[in-house]
Protein backbone atom coordinates (compact mmCIF):
# COMPACT_ATOMS: atom_id res chain seq x y z
CA UNK A 1 0.00 0.00 0.00
CA UNK A 2 2.47 2.44 1.23
CA UNK A 3 4.67 1.72 -2.35
CA UNK A 4 0.90 2.61 -4.25
CA UNK A 5 0.88 5.67 -2.25
CA UNK A 6 4.80 6.82 -2.92
CA UNK A 7 3.80 6.16 -6.85
CA UNK A 8 1.02 8.16 -7.19
CA UNK A 9 2.07 11.42 -5.15
CA UNK A 10 5.03 11.05 -7.13
CA UNK A 11 4.37 12.20 -10.68
CA UNK A 12 2.65 15.17 -9.73
CA UNK A 13 5.39 16.23 -7.63
CA UNK A 14 8.11 15.30 -10.57
CA UNK A 15 6.16 17.43 -12.71
CA UNK A 16 5.62 20.28 -9.97
CA UNK A 17 9.93 20.40 -9.50
CA UNK A 18 10.70 20.67 -13.14
CA UNK A 19 8.15 23.60 -13.84
CA UNK A 20 9.65 25.46 -10.58
CA UNK A 21 13.02 24.74 -12.24
CA UNK A 22 11.53 26.06 -15.34
CA UNK A 23 10.60 28.93 -13.82
CA UNK A 24 13.77 29.72 -11.43
CA UNK A 25 15.64 29.30 -14.35
CA UNK A 26 14.03 31.84 -16.43
CA UNK A 27 13.75 34.00 -13.91
CA UNK A 28 17.59 33.98 -13.23
CA UNK A 29 18.60 33.83 -16.88
CA UNK A 30 16.18 36.86 -17.57
CA UNK A 31 17.83 38.78 -14.86
CA UNK A 32 21.45 38.27 -16.08
CA UNK A 33 20.21 38.89 -19.47
CA UNK A 34 18.72 42.32 -18.60
CA UNK A 35 21.34 43.64 -16.71
CA UNK A 36 23.88 42.61 -19.33
CA UNK A 37 21.92 44.08 -21.95
CA UNK A 38 21.80 47.49 -19.78
CA UNK A 39 25.02 47.40 -19.34
CA UNK A 40 26.12 46.96 -22.94
CA UNK A 41 23.13 50.06 -23.38
CA UNK A 42 25.22 52.79 -20.66
CA UNK A 43 28.95 51.02 -21.85
CA UNK A 44 27.88 51.93 -25.75
CA UNK A 45 24.95 53.95 -26.23
CA UNK A 46 24.65 57.77 -26.08
CA UNK A 47 21.24 58.24 -25.51
CA UNK A 48 18.29 59.58 -27.08
CA UNK A 49 19.12 62.82 -26.75
CA UNK A 50 22.71 62.79 -27.78
CA UNK A 51 23.64 65.70 -30.85
CA UNK A 52 26.06 64.37 -33.58
CA UNK A 53 28.08 67.38 -35.32
CA UNK A 54 31.00 66.24 -36.75
CA UNK A 55 33.13 64.21 -34.09
CA UNK A 56 31.71 65.80 -31.73
CA UNK A 57 28.47 64.57 -29.35
CA UNK A 58 26.72 66.93 -26.53
CA UNK A 59 23.82 66.29 -24.82
CA UNK A 60 21.58 69.21 -24.53
CA UNK A 61 20.97 70.60 -21.00
CA UNK A 62 22.61 67.24 -19.67
CA UNK A 63 21.03 67.49 -16.18
CA UNK A 64 17.84 69.16 -17.02
CA UNK A 65 14.78 67.05 -16.07
CA UNK A 66 13.14 66.27 -20.04
CA UNK A 67 16.29 64.38 -20.17
CA UNK A 68 14.72 60.54 -21.34
CA UNK A 69 15.91 57.98 -18.71
CA UNK A 70 18.53 56.34 -20.95
CA UNK A 71 20.24 59.39 -20.92
CA UNK A 72 19.86 59.82 -17.64
CA UNK A 73 21.20 56.53 -16.47
CA UNK A 74 24.71 56.92 -18.79
CA UNK A 75 25.42 60.26 -17.38
CA UNK A 76 25.05 58.76 -14.24
CA UNK A 77 27.36 55.71 -14.99
CA UNK A 78 29.61 57.52 -16.96
CA UNK A 79 30.28 59.88 -13.72
CA UNK A 80 29.28 62.87 -16.92
CA UNK A 81 26.87 64.19 -14.11
CA UNK A 82 29.74 65.93 -12.96
CA UNK A 83 29.40 69.59 -10.91
CA UNK A 84 30.16 71.34 -14.25
CA UNK A 85 27.80 69.92 -16.99
CA UNK A 86 25.18 72.41 -16.79
CA UNK A 87 26.65 75.11 -16.25
CA UNK A 88 27.51 74.66 -19.78
CA UNK A 89 26.79 72.90 -23.35
CA UNK A 90 29.31 70.20 -23.49
CA UNK A 91 30.63 67.83 -26.27
CA UNK A 92 32.62 65.22 -26.11
CA UNK A 93 35.10 64.08 -29.00
CA UNK A 94 36.96 60.42 -29.25
CA UNK A 95 37.90 60.54 -32.55
CA UNK A 96 38.95 62.94 -35.08
CA UNK A 97 36.78 64.53 -38.07
CA UNK A 98 37.92 61.60 -40.41
CA UNK A 99 36.49 59.31 -37.93
CA UNK A 100 39.76 57.38 -36.61
CA UNK A 101 39.87 57.07 -33.12
CA UNK A 102 42.28 59.17 -31.06
CA UNK A 103 45.95 57.70 -30.95
CA UNK A 104 48.40 59.92 -28.78
CA UNK A 105 51.00 59.05 -30.77
CA UNK A 106 49.60 60.98 -33.87
CA UNK A 107 49.42 64.91 -33.65
CA UNK A 108 46.02 66.49 -34.64
CA UNK A 109 45.06 70.24 -35.30
CA UNK A 110 41.60 71.59 -33.76
CA UNK A 111 40.79 74.51 -35.63
CA UNK A 112 37.32 75.79 -37.38
CA UNK A 113 34.23 77.68 -36.73
CA UNK A 114 32.85 78.03 -33.34
CA UNK A 115 29.35 78.43 -32.17
CA UNK A 116 28.62 81.82 -30.51
CA UNK A 117 28.90 81.55 -26.97
CA UNK A 118 30.40 83.94 -23.97
CA UNK A 119 33.35 81.99 -22.91
CA UNK A 120 34.59 77.98 -24.26
CA UNK A 121 36.93 76.11 -23.06
CA UNK A 122 38.63 72.91 -24.64
CA UNK A 123 39.91 70.13 -21.94
CA UNK A 124 41.84 67.21 -22.90
CA UNK A 125 40.71 64.79 -20.27
CA UNK A 126 41.17 60.48 -20.01
CA UNK A 127 38.05 58.41 -21.17
CA UNK A 128 36.66 58.38 -17.27
CA UNK A 129 37.04 62.05 -17.10
CA UNK A 130 40.26 62.32 -15.35
CA UNK A 131 43.10 65.01 -15.93
CA UNK A 132 45.93 63.89 -17.47
CA UNK A 133 49.06 64.91 -15.85
CA UNK A 134 51.82 66.51 -18.26
CA UNK A 135 55.76 68.03 -17.97
CA UNK A 136 53.78 71.58 -19.18
CA UNK A 137 50.78 71.07 -16.77
CA UNK A 138 48.52 72.43 -19.33
CA UNK A 139 45.36 70.50 -19.75
CA UNK A 140 42.93 72.67 -21.84
CA UNK A 141 42.20 76.21 -23.41
CA UNK A 142 39.58 78.92 -22.43
CA UNK A 143 38.82 81.31 -25.64
CA UNK A 144 39.93 84.04 -23.46
CA UNK A 145 43.67 82.89 -23.50
CA UNK A 146 44.30 81.22 -26.87
CA UNK A 147 46.33 82.42 -29.24
CA UNK A 148 44.24 83.72 -32.48
CA UNK A 149 45.80 85.27 -36.04
CA UNK A 150 44.73 88.31 -36.98
CA UNK A 151 41.80 87.61 -38.79
CA UNK A 152 40.83 85.66 -35.56
CA UNK A 153 41.40 82.53 -36.51
CA UNK A 154 42.85 79.45 -33.91
CA UNK A 155 44.57 76.34 -33.87
CA UNK A 156 45.13 74.26 -31.13
CA UNK A 157 48.03 71.78 -31.65
CA UNK A 158 47.51 68.27 -30.15
CA UNK A 159 50.79 66.63 -30.01
CA UNK A 160 53.87 64.60 -27.45
CA UNK A 161 55.99 67.70 -28.93
CA UNK A 162 56.59 70.45 -28.12
CA UNK A 163 54.49 73.35 -30.52
CA UNK A 164 54.54 76.83 -31.24
CA UNK A 165 51.06 78.74 -30.49
CA UNK A 166 48.67 76.75 -28.37
CA UNK A 167 50.01 73.42 -27.92
CA UNK A 168 48.34 70.61 -25.71
CA UNK A 169 50.55 68.25 -25.01
CA UNK A 170 49.90 64.54 -25.90
CA UNK A 171 50.76 61.90 -22.68
CA UNK A 172 52.69 59.09 -23.84
CA UNK A 173 51.02 55.75 -23.91
CA UNK A 174 47.41 57.26 -23.09
CA UNK A 175 44.05 57.32 -24.39
CA UNK A 176 42.15 60.64 -24.22
CA UNK A 177 39.28 62.40 -24.87
CA UNK A 178 38.60 66.13 -26.18
CA UNK A 179 35.35 68.02 -24.17
CA UNK A 180 34.53 71.56 -25.63
CA UNK A 181 32.08 73.20 -23.36
CA UNK A 182 30.00 76.45 -23.95
CA UNK A 183 29.62 78.74 -21.27
CA UNK A 184 26.78 81.06 -21.35
CA UNK A 185 26.16 80.34 -24.99
CA UNK A 186 22.30 80.43 -26.80
CA UNK A 187 22.89 76.73 -27.66
CA UNK A 188 20.71 75.16 -25.36
CA UNK A 189 17.56 76.25 -26.64
CA UNK A 190 17.88 75.18 -30.95
CA UNK A 191 20.61 72.54 -30.41
CA UNK A 192 19.18 70.09 -32.52
CA UNK A 193 19.53 72.60 -35.41
CA UNK A 194 23.52 72.50 -34.53
CA UNK A 195 25.45 70.97 -37.58
CA UNK A 196 29.14 69.84 -38.14
CA UNK A 197 29.90 73.23 -39.95
CA UNK A 198 29.53 75.19 -36.70
CA UNK A 199 31.97 72.96 -34.99
CA UNK A 200 35.51 72.80 -34.92
CA UNK A 201 37.44 70.13 -37.21
CA UNK A 202 40.12 67.49 -35.72
CA UNK A 203 42.51 66.96 -38.34
CA UNK A 204 45.07 64.04 -37.98
CA UNK A 205 48.68 65.15 -38.69
CA UNK A 206 51.43 63.34 -38.53
CA UNK A 207 51.86 59.85 -35.99
CA UNK A 208 54.82 58.21 -34.59
CA UNK B 1 4.93 14.69 -24.37
CA UNK B 2 5.10 14.90 -28.04
CA UNK B 3 7.18 16.93 -29.87
CA UNK B 4 5.12 20.09 -30.45
CA UNK B 5 4.33 20.34 -26.42
CA UNK B 6 8.38 20.51 -26.07
CA UNK B 7 8.69 23.32 -28.61
CA UNK B 8 5.61 24.87 -27.19
CA UNK B 9 7.11 24.37 -23.83
CA UNK B 10 10.30 25.99 -24.73
CA UNK B 11 9.30 28.96 -26.39
CA UNK B 12 7.45 29.63 -23.21
CA UNK B 13 10.15 29.28 -21.25
CA UNK B 14 12.22 31.70 -23.83
CA UNK B 15 9.73 34.46 -23.72
CA UNK B 16 9.20 34.13 -19.48
CA UNK B 17 13.53 34.89 -19.81
CA UNK B 18 12.62 38.19 -22.11
CA UNK B 19 10.18 39.38 -20.36
CA UNK B 20 12.16 39.07 -17.30
CA UNK B 21 15.13 40.36 -18.66
CA UNK B 22 13.16 43.39 -20.48
CA UNK B 23 11.33 44.07 -16.61
CA UNK B 24 15.08 44.05 -15.21
CA UNK B 25 16.91 46.17 -17.97
CA UNK B 26 13.80 49.08 -17.30
CA UNK B 27 14.22 48.78 -13.30
CA UNK B 28 18.07 49.06 -13.55
CA UNK B 29 18.22 52.62 -15.64
CA UNK B 30 15.67 53.61 -13.52
CA UNK B 31 17.67 53.05 -10.65
CA UNK B 32 20.90 53.74 -12.00
CA UNK B 33 20.52 57.25 -11.34
CA UNK B 34 19.20 57.74 -7.53
CA UNK B 35 22.01 55.16 -6.78
CA UNK B 36 24.71 57.39 -8.54
CA UNK B 37 23.04 60.40 -7.02
CA UNK B 38 23.47 59.52 -3.29
CA UNK B 39 27.00 59.10 -3.56
CA UNK B 40 27.48 62.66 -4.34
CA UNK B 41 24.60 64.02 -2.38
CA UNK B 42 27.08 61.95 0.89
CA UNK B 43 30.13 63.25 -0.52
CA UNK B 44 29.21 67.01 -0.63
CA UNK B 45 27.81 66.79 2.85
CA UNK B 46 30.81 65.37 3.76
CA UNK B 47 32.37 68.54 2.44
CA UNK B 48 30.31 71.00 3.72
CA UNK B 49 27.30 71.43 6.47
CA UNK B 50 23.84 72.43 5.12
CA UNK B 51 23.93 76.74 4.41
CA UNK B 52 27.31 76.59 4.83
CA UNK B 53 29.39 76.69 1.11
CA UNK B 54 32.72 74.89 0.78
CA UNK B 55 35.23 75.59 -2.28
CA UNK B 56 36.10 72.23 -4.14
CA UNK B 57 39.26 71.15 -4.18
CA UNK B 58 40.82 72.24 -7.59
CA UNK B 59 40.90 69.24 -10.50
CA UNK B 60 44.50 67.92 -10.55
CA UNK B 61 45.41 64.87 -12.58
CA UNK B 62 45.85 62.50 -9.30
CA UNK B 63 42.96 64.08 -7.25
CA UNK B 64 39.21 65.12 -8.81
CA UNK B 65 36.30 65.51 -6.23
CA UNK B 66 34.05 64.91 -9.98
CA UNK B 67 34.85 63.59 -13.17
CA UNK B 68 34.59 65.48 -16.21
CA UNK B 69 35.39 68.62 -14.30
CA UNK B 70 36.51 71.82 -16.31
CA UNK B 71 39.67 72.70 -14.97
CA UNK B 72 39.04 76.63 -15.46
CA UNK B 73 36.07 76.70 -13.47
CA UNK B 74 36.44 77.08 -9.65
CA UNK B 75 33.31 75.89 -7.83
CA UNK B 76 32.12 75.78 -4.72
CA UNK B 77 29.22 73.66 -3.28
CA UNK B 78 26.33 74.46 -1.06
CA UNK B 79 23.87 72.12 0.49
CA UNK B 80 20.61 72.97 2.08
CA UNK B 81 17.90 71.67 3.76
CA UNK B 82 14.52 73.56 3.85
CA UNK B 83 13.17 72.01 7.09
CA UNK B 84 15.17 74.48 9.09
CA UNK B 85 14.54 77.73 7.28
CA UNK B 86 14.85 79.31 3.92
CA UNK B 87 18.17 79.64 2.00
CA UNK B 88 19.01 82.83 0.76
CA UNK B 89 21.93 83.04 -1.78
CA UNK B 90 24.13 86.80 -2.49
CA UNK B 91 26.24 87.64 -5.14
CA UNK B 92 27.80 90.84 -5.69
CA UNK B 93 28.78 90.74 -9.70
CA UNK B 94 31.10 93.15 -11.64
CA UNK B 95 32.95 92.85 -14.80
CA UNK B 96 32.10 90.71 -17.24
CA UNK B 97 33.58 87.48 -15.30
CA UNK B 98 31.59 84.21 -15.83
CA UNK B 99 30.37 83.54 -12.71
CA UNK B 100 27.15 80.75 -12.90
CA UNK B 101 24.55 79.53 -10.01
CA UNK B 102 22.60 76.29 -10.37
CA UNK B 103 20.07 74.80 -7.69
CA UNK B 104 19.73 71.54 -7.90
CA UNK B 105 18.21 68.57 -5.79
CA UNK B 106 19.85 65.59 -4.08
CA UNK B 107 19.63 63.63 -7.68
CA UNK B 108 21.49 66.60 -9.05
CA UNK B 109 19.09 67.25 -11.58
CA UNK B 110 18.93 71.61 -11.63
CA UNK B 111 16.08 72.67 -11.14
CA UNK B 112 17.40 76.27 -11.60
CA UNK B 113 20.31 77.89 -13.20
CA UNK B 114 21.82 81.57 -13.92
CA UNK B 115 25.19 83.10 -14.67
CA UNK B 116 25.95 86.91 -13.73
CA UNK B 117 24.31 88.02 -16.95
CA UNK B 118 20.58 87.67 -14.67
CA UNK B 119 22.24 90.18 -12.23
CA UNK B 120 20.20 93.14 -11.14
CA UNK B 121 22.21 96.38 -10.41
CA UNK B 122 25.53 94.21 -9.95
CA UNK B 123 23.57 92.12 -7.77
CA UNK B 124 22.12 88.40 -7.39
CA UNK B 125 19.89 87.85 -4.57
CA UNK B 126 17.75 84.59 -4.67
CA UNK B 127 15.51 82.84 -2.27
CA UNK B 128 15.02 79.03 -2.09
CA UNK B 129 11.78 77.95 0.14
CA UNK B 130 9.24 75.66 0.23
CA UNK B 131 5.94 76.09 -1.35
CA UNK B 132 4.68 76.83 2.64
CA UNK B 133 7.46 79.23 3.38
CA UNK B 134 6.51 80.70 -0.09
CA UNK B 135 3.36 82.01 1.32
CA UNK B 136 4.42 82.99 4.95
CA UNK B 137 7.12 85.32 3.05
CA UNK B 138 4.33 86.44 0.59
CA UNK B 139 2.09 87.36 2.88
CA UNK B 140 4.53 89.63 4.55
CA UNK B 141 5.46 91.58 1.43
CA UNK B 142 5.40 95.50 1.57
CA UNK B 143 3.58 96.14 -1.47
CA UNK B 144 5.03 99.55 -1.83
CA UNK B 145 8.02 98.45 -1.51
CA UNK B 146 8.43 95.17 -3.16
CA UNK B 147 11.06 92.53 -2.66
CA UNK B 148 13.69 92.77 -5.56
CA UNK B 149 14.53 88.68 -4.14
CA UNK B 150 14.08 86.06 -6.87
CA UNK B 151 12.06 83.92 -5.21
CA UNK B 152 12.44 79.92 -6.06
CA UNK B 153 10.18 76.89 -5.11
CA UNK B 154 12.87 73.77 -4.60
CA UNK B 155 11.02 70.40 -5.93
CA UNK B 156 12.16 68.63 -2.71
CA UNK B 157 13.29 70.02 0.60
CA UNK B 158 17.16 68.82 0.67
CA UNK B 159 19.27 69.97 -2.59
CA UNK B 160 22.60 72.22 -3.24
CA UNK B 161 23.73 74.68 -5.05
CA UNK B 162 26.79 74.89 -7.40
CA UNK B 163 28.40 78.07 -7.34
CA UNK B 164 31.21 78.65 -10.16
CA UNK B 165 33.32 81.06 -11.59
CA UNK B 166 35.39 81.10 -14.91
CA UNK B 167 39.04 81.65 -14.69
CA UNK B 168 39.91 82.68 -18.07
CA UNK B 169 43.38 82.89 -17.70
CA UNK B 170 45.61 80.33 -15.99
CA UNK B 171 46.77 83.42 -13.47
CA UNK B 172 42.89 84.27 -12.44
CA UNK B 173 42.70 80.97 -10.47
CA UNK B 174 43.02 82.78 -7.10
CA UNK B 175 40.82 85.60 -8.43
CA UNK B 176 38.18 83.25 -9.74
CA UNK B 177 38.25 81.48 -5.89
CA UNK B 178 37.94 85.27 -4.17
CA UNK B 179 34.57 85.47 -6.13
CA UNK B 180 33.43 82.05 -5.26
CA UNK B 181 34.01 82.54 -1.71
CA UNK B 182 32.45 85.81 -1.97
CA UNK B 183 29.25 84.21 -2.93
CA UNK B 184 26.86 84.22 0.76
CA UNK B 185 25.08 81.05 1.17
CA UNK B 186 23.09 80.97 4.26
CA UNK B 187 19.78 79.66 6.26
CA UNK B 188 17.37 81.97 6.75
CA UNK B 189 14.63 81.82 9.68
CA UNK B 190 11.02 82.35 7.89
CA UNK B 191 8.74 84.30 10.69
CA UNK B 192 6.21 81.63 11.50
CA UNK B 193 2.61 82.55 12.22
Amino acid sequence: MSTGTTIVLNKPLQAHSSILGKFLSALCLGVLLGLFGTFVEIEQGTGFAAIKAGPWTGWPRSEASEIDPYSRAILAYSGKISLSESEAMSFVADRDSDGGKFNSACDYIVTGALPPARFWTLTLLSPEGALIANPADRQGFTSSELLRSSGGQFEIALSRRARPGNWLPLDRASKFILVLRFYDSELSAPAAALDAAHMPVIVRGRCE
Amino acid sequence: MNRIDRILAALLWFLGILAVAGITHIVAIFVLPAVAAKDTFARILALAQPGQAAVLPPARPDTQFMPFADPALVQSVCPFDLSSGSLRVHADVEGDRLLSLSFRTVAGQVFYSMTDLAAQQGKIDVVVLTPAQLEIVEADDDEDDPSQDLRLIAPESKGFVIISALAAHPGEHAEAEERVKSVACEIEQVAQE
